[in-house]
C-alpha cells in the first residue's frame, strides 16, 4: 500500500515538472511544443557524454542542464521566432516542434545508439525502508527536488519581476509590448526556463529508470496529459494532475498489469477534454468552444 | 525490378493513406495524428479475418473499412468540442490508446509478435501473389481513393468541409451541419486509410503493432504538409517524394541500420523547413493559418 503511494509520488514529481515546463511555454509562447520531449531526452544523454570525457556525475549534470537550456533557446531563436514574426498560428508552430522532435531524437539514436544507457553511479543498493516501502535515495532526491522546483517556480511567477512579465505576456502580449517589455525576450526566458525542468525531470528520470532516446515522447505525452487535467493555467492545479496521473496509473498496476499505464493516462485526458477542457482547477481555455 | 514494383507498391499504399488524411486535415482542417491508428485497424482486421474465417477478400476489405469509419467517428467527435492544437491532443490519444490495444491484447492481436501468414488474397479466381499483382491490385485502389476524393472535394459536400476550415462559425451560421459534416469526414478519411491498410496485411503477409505508431502517423502528416494540403495531387507527389528519398539513401550506401534514423531526420527537418519557407507545401493551398473565427 504504501509502496503504491511512494511510487505515485515518484512518478508525479517528474510529471509535474515536465507539465510545468511545458504550461509555461503553453502560456507565455503559445503553443503546445512537441520538441520540449526531445529537450528532455537530450539532457541525460549530454550527462552521459560529459561523464565519459571524465567529469564527476554532479558537476556534468549542472553543465548537461545549463546545454539543455542552450538547446531550447536555440529552437526558439532558430524556429519559433521567425515563425511568430511571420504571424503563424499555434498549429503551424505546434507542427514544426513537431518536426524538430523527430529530427532531434533520431540525431540522439544515430549518435547514442537505441539501447538503454545508464549514468547512474556505481551498483544499485537496496532501498531504505519507510513506512514498509522500498524506496532508494535518489528516489527520495526526486521527490524534493521537485518539490523545491514547483514550489520555487509558483513564487517566481507571482512575484519577480521577469515572472511577472511572464504573466504579463501570456496574458495579452501586445498590452505587454506597450507597458514596455520585451516580449522576445521574456519567451526567451521562459523557453530557458522551461526547458531546465525538462533538463532537470531527464536527468532524474534518468538516475532513476535509465535512458533511451524516445524517453523524451513519453514524458512529454504524460506532461501533456498533467497540464490537461491540471489546467493550463494553474500551478497547483498542475502539481495535484500530476499527483492524480501518478495514482492512477500507479493503482492501476497494482489492478490490472503495468503496460497499460499509457492507455489509461490517455484515456483520463480524454474524458478531461470532452468534459473539462480547462483542467480542474484552471480557468475557461481558449481554443475550446461550446 | 521486384525492388522497384516493391517501392511502387509503397508509394501507392501513402499516397492513399496522404490523400485520405488530406481530406481531414487539408480540406476540413482538422489537423490529426491519428491517421495510422485508421491505417492499424484496417490492416489488423483484415488480417484477423483472413486468418481466423479464411472469408474472401472483399469482405474483408468492406469489414474493415466499416470498422474504421466507425472508429473514425469515434475521433472525430472531439472536434465538435475542441480545436486546433487541443485537437491535435486528443486525435494523439486516440494514436496512443490504440497502438497500446494493439501492443498489450496480446491473446487477441498477438501483441508485440504481430500476426504472421496473411493467406494471399484470391479475387474472382485469382490468386494474387507477385510484385506486379499487388501493385495492379494497389494503383487500382489508389485510382478509386483518387477518383473519391476528387468527387468529394467538388461537390457541395467539399465546398461545406473547406467552409469550415476557413470560417466554422460561418458555416453554421449559414446553416450547415457542422458537427455532422465533421464526422462524416472523419468516417470517410478513416474508411479510405482502412484500404490501405488492408493493402498493406495482404501484401506483406505480417503485420505487427510496429508499423502503427505515433511516428507513422507524424509521417503521414508529414506527407499531406510537405505536398501540399488541401491540394488533390500534392499528397500524391508528397508521397512519391518521401518513400522514394529515403530510398537514394541506399545507393549512396548507407548502412541500414543508420538509414532508419536518417530517414526520419530527413522529414522531420523537411517538415520544419516548410513550416518556417513554404507553410502551404509543393503544391498546397492550405497552411494552417485560419482566416476569420480565430478565437
Amino acid at each position: 500500500m504504501f509502496q503504491v503511494v511512494a511510487n505515485s509520488l515518484l512518478a508525479a514529481s517528474a510529471y509535474a515538472l515536465v507539465g510545468l515546463g511545458l504550461a509555461l511555454l503553453m502560456r507565455v509562447a503559445r503553443f503546445i511544443n512537441f520538441a520540449h520531449g526531445v529537450t528532455l531526452a537530450s539532457c541525460p544523454y549530454f550527462a552521459l557524454c560529459l561523464v565519459r570525457c571524465g567529469m564527476p556525475l554532479g558537476a556534468a549534470i549542472s553543465v548537461a542542464v545549463v546545454l539543455s537550456m542552450v538547446l531550447g533557446c536555440t529552437t526558439e531563436v532558430g524556429v519559433y521566432k521567425p515563425l511568430r514574426r511571420r504571424g503563424a498560428s499555434s498549429l503551424v508552430l505546434l507542427l514544426a516542434s513537431l518536426g524538430i522532435y523527430v529530427v532531434l531524437q533520431n540525431v540522439i539514436s544515430l549518435v547514442f545508439g537505441d539501447d538503454t544507457k545508464s549514468i547512474r553511479p556505481g551498483v544499485v543498493r537496496e532501498g531504505l525502508n519507510l513506512l514498509g516501502a522500498r524506496i532508494t535515495p535518489i528516489q527520495i532526491t526526486t521527490i524534493c527536488v521537485s518539490v523545491v522546483l514547483v514550489v520555487g517556480l509558483a513564487l517566481f511567477l507571482r512575484y519577480a519581476k521577469l515572472g511577472r512579465a511572464m504573466r504579463a505576456v501570456a496574458n495579452d502580449p501586445e498590452l505587454a509590448n506597450v507597458s514596455g517589455i520585451d516580449s522576445d525576450r521574456v519567451i526567451l526566458w521562459a523557453f530557458a526556463i522551461g526547458s531546465a525542468l525538462a533538463g532537470i525531470a531527464g536527468i532524474l528520470v534518468a538516475l532513476d529508470l535509465d535512458m533511451t532516446p524516445t524517453m523524451g515522447l513519453n514524458a512529454l505525452m504524460m506532461g501533456v496529459v498533467v497540464v490537461i487535467i491540471g489546467g493550463v493555467d494553474s500551478i497547483p492545479g498542475i502539481a495535484l494532475g500530476a499527483l492524480l496521473l501518478g495514482m492512477a496509473q500507479q493503482f492501476g498496476v497494482w489492478e490490472i498489469s503495468s503496460q497499460w499505464q499509457d492507455a489509461i493516462a490517455f484515456i483520463i485526458l480524454l474524458a478531461f477534454l470532452l468534459f473539462r477542457p480547462q483542467g480542474f482547477l484552471g480557468r475557461k481555455v481558449r481554443k475550446a468552444t461550446v | 525490378m521486384e525492388y522497384l514494383l516493391h517501392i511502387l507498391i509503397l508509394i501507392g499504399i501513402y499516397v492513399i493513406l496522404s490523400v485520405s488524411l488530406n481530406l481531414i486535415a487539408g480540406y476540413t482542417g482538422l489537423l490529426s495524428i491519428a491517421h495510422a491508428a485508421f491505417y492499424g485497424v484496417g490492416a489488423y482486421v483484415v488480417a484477423l479475418m483472413a486468418l481466423n474465417w479464411h472469408s474472401p477478400f472483399w469482405v474483408n476489405i468492406v469489414c474493415a473499412v466499416i470498422a474504421a469509419g466507425a472508429f473514425g467517428a469515434l475521433v472525430g467527435i472531439p472536434s465538435l468540442r475542441i480545436r486546433d492544437d487541443y485537437f491535435v491532443i486528443a486525435s494523439f490519444a486516440f494514436q496512443v490508446i490504440t497502438f497500446s490495444v494493439l501492443n498489450n491484447w496480446v491473446s487477441f492481436t498477438g501483441g508485440p509478435m504481430g500476426l504472421p501468414g496473411i493467406p494471399q488474397p484470391v479475387i474472382l479466381g485469382w490468386q494474387v501473389s507477385s510484385h506486379a499483382g499487388f501493385l495492379f491490385l494497389t494503383a487500382c485502389f489508389c485510382a478509386l481513393t483518387l477518383w473519391a476524393t476528387q468527387r468529394i472535394v467538388r461537390s457541395p459536400f467539399g465546398r461545406v468541409l473547406m467552409a469550415i476550415r476557413e470560417d466554422e462559425v460561418f458555416a453554421q451560421a449559414v446553416g450547415k451541419n457542422v458537427a455532422g459534416y465533421k464526422v462524416l469526414v472523419f468516417v470517410v478519411g478513416a474508411g479510405m486509410a482502412a484500404l490501405a491498410g488492408s493493402m498493406y496485411a495482404y501484401y506483406i503477409s505480417f503485420i505487427d503493432p510496429t508499423s502503427f505508431t505515433v511516428m507513422e502517423s507524424i509521417f503521414i502528416i508529414s506527407i499531406v504538409i510537405i505536398g501540399g494540403a488541401g491540394s488533390l495531387w500534392g499528397p500524391v507527389i508528397g508521397a512519391a517524394v518521401l518513400v522514394t528519398l529515403p530510398e537514394m539513401l541506399r545507393f549512396v550506401g548507407l548502412p541500414s541500420s543508420v538509414a532508419a534514423n536518417v530517414r526520419q531526420i530527413l522529414y522531420g527537418g523537411l517538415l520544419v523547413a516548410f513550416m518556417m519557407w513554404r507553410p502551404q507545401g509543393f503544391a498546397g493551398e492550405y497552411s494552417f493559418e485560419k482566416g476569420g473565427s480565430q478565437g
